[in-house]
């Protein structure tokens, strides 16, 4: 398959300044067409919530239903993102989460409060990113091994911390954060977290060394050592950064539903290889869009909201989302290749 | 009485694709049991032109006609049904699979529709291999096992199961050592000898002379001579047709001093076991050391051990005289050696990047500040450097997967250039580069020495180590057996040297 | 060429990041404990009959314990068991792996103990090894999940799904006979269960005996947390206005709850399902909309120790004129609201 070949992006030296374009058309031109295609589906899914249900899907909570909902797996895939990008794939996030969510929930560890809460989530998403990526990098396993092992250790140890219980949180800065009042400008905390990890994701990827290695090691792992890049350094921090994001999702997912459970995080690994597959990223490496992966999950986020709208059961909904994923990507693949 | 009409007969072909017209208006003829050669620059169309013959690719126009009657070739299975096969230059086997496996599969003799008969499979692919003349192949080994050259046997052992009147060899000799070639050109005189036509495409003029019955020479996607005798027609006027200039010094003049200074590259007793004997070796600035030797010599795995992407089992590197810690591609790359591997798009190459991006991989701490890059910097530093290569097209963002061979090649030094190295390891620095594009390259390497740099060349190619380099190391079998200026070597006395002993002369 | 950072700096930084870590892993080693203080449960509280007689071993063998439920199933059993001094506890490492679940059966049958209760990972697939139980002479206390026929258990004794639905919805209907139009929304639990399918079928055959009172949404969720309170909030975004809800699970209810806070919104009822001792205490302090919950109670495990006692002693139930114990029980699942919240709530699980 050929991508389309962009205009020359960085044509510096032209044209200092003199007749800019219109930032809209800036825009336009730079954003490439799985972006656009990404957002024609979104847009797509809108009319239809629209149209439906015009009352309640057209409506600011509504809004800020589908972008809270959309935080916890959003961060995530922003991590996964990475760890694709870079030739790898992480399966082991969904347990991660679960487990940074009971431990950081334990009635020990509510006796710190919030920042016993916010630190504990962190660090062992982190941990457990750190042993990933040792495993990956210095131990020489396949990523899929690796995280799957991952997966049934963190789900295991969570279990054994919780006893099958169900964690309520008790500390109220914590809590406070997922309800009304503390919305900012009518922005949901949650979001703003989401935000903010978009942002820094799509700068890291696009405009830092960090992000430039990862593509090359996904690209061309071999060319990459050639050419005198750590890979196996790299690796390392990319599978900790995905544990980081777990992390910060178990923190989110905490403040969302008030408790830690060691169910909680369940099938995130599917969920957030799909988001960054339909955005366009390559499931081989070499190529990766921060964007494309959000898109991919707010997708998702509007089309179950769309059906919980309704009223369509869960059967009809997996059905649906199936089909989906398969016409996103078809329609990718249409659109990339004929232009 | 009429002229038997030809096996094969393309008129007109066209094929364009998205910004490119890949073929012009194309004629091909081809008789049967002859070996029709196909020249052409990268990027003159001949790839385009045998993946029409071959039914994976659909001309826009034109016709083929197929032992007198026209036929469309719609996929790969049709082109495989009328009898005509292809052997793609990048082998596709499955490593994984025995050799009878390879060679039947898709049509596995089978009973009852899905049993595979295996010991059908096996007999059959015997005698196929004898055919061949390979009969030390053993059908049961796994296709990873085996050589390059055996795999290409292999490869046509497949082509030959079916029942073929046309066979597409696409630089069959590439990955061949001599002696392995001579294997080749025996089993294609033997097929052609059964009456089955084969049409060869390599870029080696040598070759051709030695095998071929007529050329048909293509650029810029059409034929600009068809149906030339092979044998005869003098290379000035191939290279001539093909570049469109009269190409006759190749390789650029070599400074009139040997250069003298400190050496910038030393070697001092590397050596890893099995692979080369202890190794001494300096190259000095502004100068260029070849080595040459067969595959296998331990050419490659020595450039690699230089470059730390190997761990020497003996021995060190040093680069201005100051050590450099074994074993670490990183410490090699700090203390300022470059190396442009042999296999550019699997050990050098982002094929989904751009040119800037290939260019500054090696450099991007340099415009990074706290982990950021500064873009406008980046991209002025890969321009100036690939224009000081004059790599073409003058744009550095484009995919460099766009590039034709020789360009590549140039993003890769390209990228050394921009690091600033000192010593520049360079391994088959012209495979897949046609013949325009290499008197450039040449001349691009020379004045890289010329500058300063040390180089130290690794090549197959025998006229093209005498002709580059300044002192010539003669290798065989891991060992060196002669050391000399390249002024006081010729080609013969070089494959003397390298065959001498060997079982095949 | 740049210069390489001296190796000092480097190890320094490796040392500072080096203490952290240990610090961090310090930290997090003393967070996992997570005892609650000891109470007693129902479980101890209730002895049917304390005349100790023959002793009696019993073989428990049940699922993982991954949800709060279940724990309190192993739980209760445990507890129910010290409780009788003529008693001796065989349990098992819970698995939900069907095969390992069958080879810990065997294992108690080659020791052969006196009575075996069974919670099935699986009731379909471990039939198989309650026949074989039971040929051997060993008698089955089949515990919740039913296996395939009678012949492979002595006593069936568990809870009644249907029931919970039908008694959920008796209740709403109850509370909400008088108004006018009232809506209803459905929070159900995971829909490719089968218990789930009869929760939902008690609870609208309840609605047919109310005219006035319309079921306008149901969306299930799969009995955890994160998924009560994503389609809760679904559900509320979608209904702006309704009078009760019933939700099928106590835990996914701590989601749901979650939801309904976030939304700010009130004026329904909420009626639970299973009974948790979460659901309990905010059905006593009143202060939510949540005023009930339905039953299907864990102490059901220290009822089928009290049957495995029974039958290996070769006794009835006490409080029946029977010889035997019966074949099967099926408990009741009871509203709990606030007016006998109390007493229910010992056997609150967590």
């Amino acid at each position: 398959m050929t991508q389309p070949v962009s205009p020359p992006r960085y044509d510096s030296g032209k044209a200092p300044a003199a007749a800019r374009p219109p930032a809209w058309r800036t825009l336009a031109a730079r954003a490439d067409v799985r972006t656009l295609s990404l957002l024609g589906v979104l847009a797509v899914l809108t009319v239809i919530g629209g149209v439906t249900k015009p009352d309640e899907f057209l409506d600011t909570r509504n809004l800020q239903l589908v972008l809270t909902q959309a935080s916890v797996i959003g961060v995530v895939t922003v991590g996964m993102t990475f760890v694709i990008t870079s030739g790898g794939i992480d399966l082991s996030v969904g347990a991660i989460v679960a487990l940074a969510s009971v431990w950081a929930t334990t009635v020990a560890t509510q006796e710190y409060g919030f920042a016993g809460i916010l630190f504990t989530a962190l660090a062992v998403g982190v941990g457990c990113g750190l042993v990933n990526g040792l495993l990956v990098a210095y131990g020489g396993m396949v990523p899929f091994i690796a995280t799957l092992a991952m997966l049934a250790s963190a789900r295991g140890l969570a279990l054994q911390i919780t006893d099958g219980r169900t964690q309520i949180v008790t500390v109220d800065s914590v809590l406070g954060l997922g309800e009304r009042d503390a919305y900012v400008l009518g922005i949901p905390p949650l979001v703003l977290v989401f935000a903010v990890v978009t942002v820094i994701g799509w700068l890291v990827l696009n405009r830092t060394t960090f992000g430039r290695r990862t593509v090359a090691v996904g690209g061309n792992a071999e060319a990459a050592r050639l050419a005198g890049i750590d890979v196996r350094r790299q690796r390392l921090y990319l599978y900790l950064l995905s544990g980081l994001c777990c992390g910060i999702a178990a923190f989110l997912l905490i403040i969302l539903a008030g408790s830690g459970q060691n169910t909680n995080g369940n099938l995130y690994e599917l969920d957030a290889i799909a988001a960054a597959i339909i955005g366009g990223t390559l499931l081989s490496g070499g190529r990766g869009t921060i964007t494309g992966s959000v898109l991919g999950v707010l997708i998702f986020t509007t089309i179950t909201d769309i059906f919980a709208l309704n009223n369509l059961q869960s059967d009809v909904q997996q059905i649906a989302k199936g089909a989906i994923i398969v016409a996103a990507v078809l329609v990718q693949r249409r659109t990339a290749s004929t232009t | 009485m009429a002229p038997e009409p030809p096996l094969l007969s393309m008129t007109g072909i066209t094929k364009a694709f998205p910004g490119v017209r890949a073929l012009d208006g194309v004629d091909l003829d081809v008789q049967e049991g002859e070996v029709h050669c196909l020249l052409g620059q990268n990027g003159a169309g001949k790839s385009t032109l045998i993946k029409v013959l071959a039914g994976a690719h659909q001309p826009d126009t034109g016709t083929i006609h197929w032992r007198g009657g026209p036929v469309t070739l719609r996929s790969p299975m049709a082109a495989m049904r009328l009898g005509i096969a292809t052997i793609y230059q990048e082998l596709d086997l499955v490593e994984h699979l025995s050799v009878a496996e390879n060679i039947h599969l898709g049509h596995e003799p089978t009973r009852a529709g899905f049993v595979v008969r295996r010991r059908t499979a096996r007999t059959s692919t015997a005698a196929l291999l004898r055919r061949l003349g390979h009969s030390e192949i053993e059908p049961g080994r796994l296709v990873g096992q085996l050589s390059a050259a055996q795999q290409q046997i292999v490869s046509m052992a497949r082509a030959l199961s079916h029942d073929v009147r046309l066979i597409v060899m696409d630089e069959p000799s590439a990955a061949l050592d001599p002696d392995e070639v001579d294997n080749l050109f025996r089993v294609v005189t033997g097929l052609t000898a059964e009456g089955v036509a084969v049409v060869y495409i390599s870029h080696r003029l040598d070759e051709i002379r030695r095998i071929g019955d007529r050329v048909t020479v293509l650029k810029d996607g059409r034929a600009v001579a068809r149906g030339l005798p092979a044998k005869t027609t003098p290379t000035r006027e191939v290279v001539t047709l093909m570049t469109g200039r009269d190409v006759e010094y190749v390789f650029p003049p070599r400074p009139a001093e040997p250069p003298t200074g400190e050496a910038a590259l030393e070697v001092r007793g590397l050596a890893r076991n099995g692979e080369f004997d202890p190794l001494d070796l300096v190259v000095r600035p502004g100068e260029i050391v070849g080595i040459a030797g067969l595959v296998g010599s331990g050419r490659s795995e020595i450039l690699e051990t230089v470059y730390g992407a190997r761990k020497p089992d003996a021995g060190h590197v040093l680069v201005g005289g100051r050590p450099v810690r074994p074993g670490s591609v990183r410490a090699a790359v700090r203390a300022g050696i470059g190396l442009a591997p042999e296999e550019r798009k699997a050990q050098a190459l982002l094929m989904l990047e751009s040119v800037t991006r290939n260019v500054s991989v090696s450099t991007l701490s340099r415009f990074a500040r706290a982990g950021w890059i500064d873009r406008r910097a980046e991209l002025g530093a890969a321009r100036a450097a690939t224009r000081e290569l004059s790599l073409r097209p003058d744009n550095p963002a484009v995919p460099v997967r766009t590039l034709s061979g020789g360009n590549q090649q140039k993003a890769v030094l390209a990228r050394w250039l921009l690091r600033g190295c000192r010593v520049l390891l360079l391994d088959e620095p012209t495979r897949g580069v046609d013949v325009g594009a290499r008197a450039e390259l040449y001349a691009v390497v020379r004045r890289l020495a010329d500058e300063g740099l040390a180089v130290l060349l690794v090549s197959s190619e025998v006229p093209e180590v005498l002709g580059l380099a300044d002192r010539v190391l003669v290798l065989r079998e891991g060992h060196v057996v002669h050391e000399a200026p390249a002024r006081e070597l010729d080609e013969h006395r070089v494959l003397d040297l390298v065959m001498e002993g060997s079982p095949a002369s | 060429m740049r210069p390489t950072a001296p190796t000092p700096l480097t190890s320094r930084r490796g040392l500072l990041f080096g203490t952290a870590a240990v610090g961090a892993g310090a930290f997090l080693a003393g967070c996992t404990s997570n005892d609650p203080k000891d109470e007693k449960t129902a479980a101890e509280d209730r002895p049917a009959d304390d005349k100790p007689g023959k002793h009696v071993t019993i073989g428990f063998a049940g699922p993982q314990a991954d949800h709060g439920w279940l724990n309190a199933i192993n739980d209760n059993a445990k507890r129910r068991a010290r409780t009788y001094s003529d008693v001796t506890l065989e349990i098992t490492e819970g698995s939900n792996d069907t095969a390992a679940q069958i080879g810990q059966i065997e294992t108690l049958i080659n020791k052969k103990v006196d009575v075996l209760v069974v919670l099935p990972a699986d009731g379909k697939a471990l039939t198989q090894v309650g026949l074989k139980a039971m040929r051997a002479g060993i008698p089955v206390v089949n515990l919740d999940r039913v296996f395939n026929t009678p012949q492979a258990y002595r006593c069936w004794i568990g809870g009644d799904n249907y029931g919970m639905g039908l008694n959920a919805g008796h209740y709403i209907g109850e509370k909400l006979k008088d108004t006018p139009d009232a809506r209803v929304v459905e929070l159900a639990g995971l829909d490719n269960l089968e218990l789930t399918k009869q929760r939902t079928k008690g609870f609208d055959d309840a609605l047919k005996n109310y005219p006035n009172i319309r079921k306008v949404a149901r969306q299930a969720a799969d009995f955890t947390v994160e998924s009560g309170q994503a389609k809760m909030a679904q559900l509320l975004q979608a209904q702006r206005k309704f009078d009760a809800l019933w939700n099928h699970d106590d835990d996914q209810g701590v989601g749901a709850l979650r939801a309904v806070e976030q939304a700010g919104r009130d004026g329904f009822l909420m009626v639970g399902g299973a009974g948790a001792l979460s659901a309990f205490q905010a059905i006593k302090r009143d202060d939510g909309v949540l005023k009930a919950t339905v039953l299907y109670p864990p102490t059901m495990s220290a009822s089928a120790i009290d049957l495995a006692r029974a039958l290996g002693q070769g006794k009835g139930v006490g409080g029946m004129a029977e010889y035997e114990i019966p074949a099967s029980v099926t408990l009741y699942s009871a509203v709990v609201d606030k007016d006998n919240v109390d007493r229910y709530m010992p056997t609150g699980f967590r």
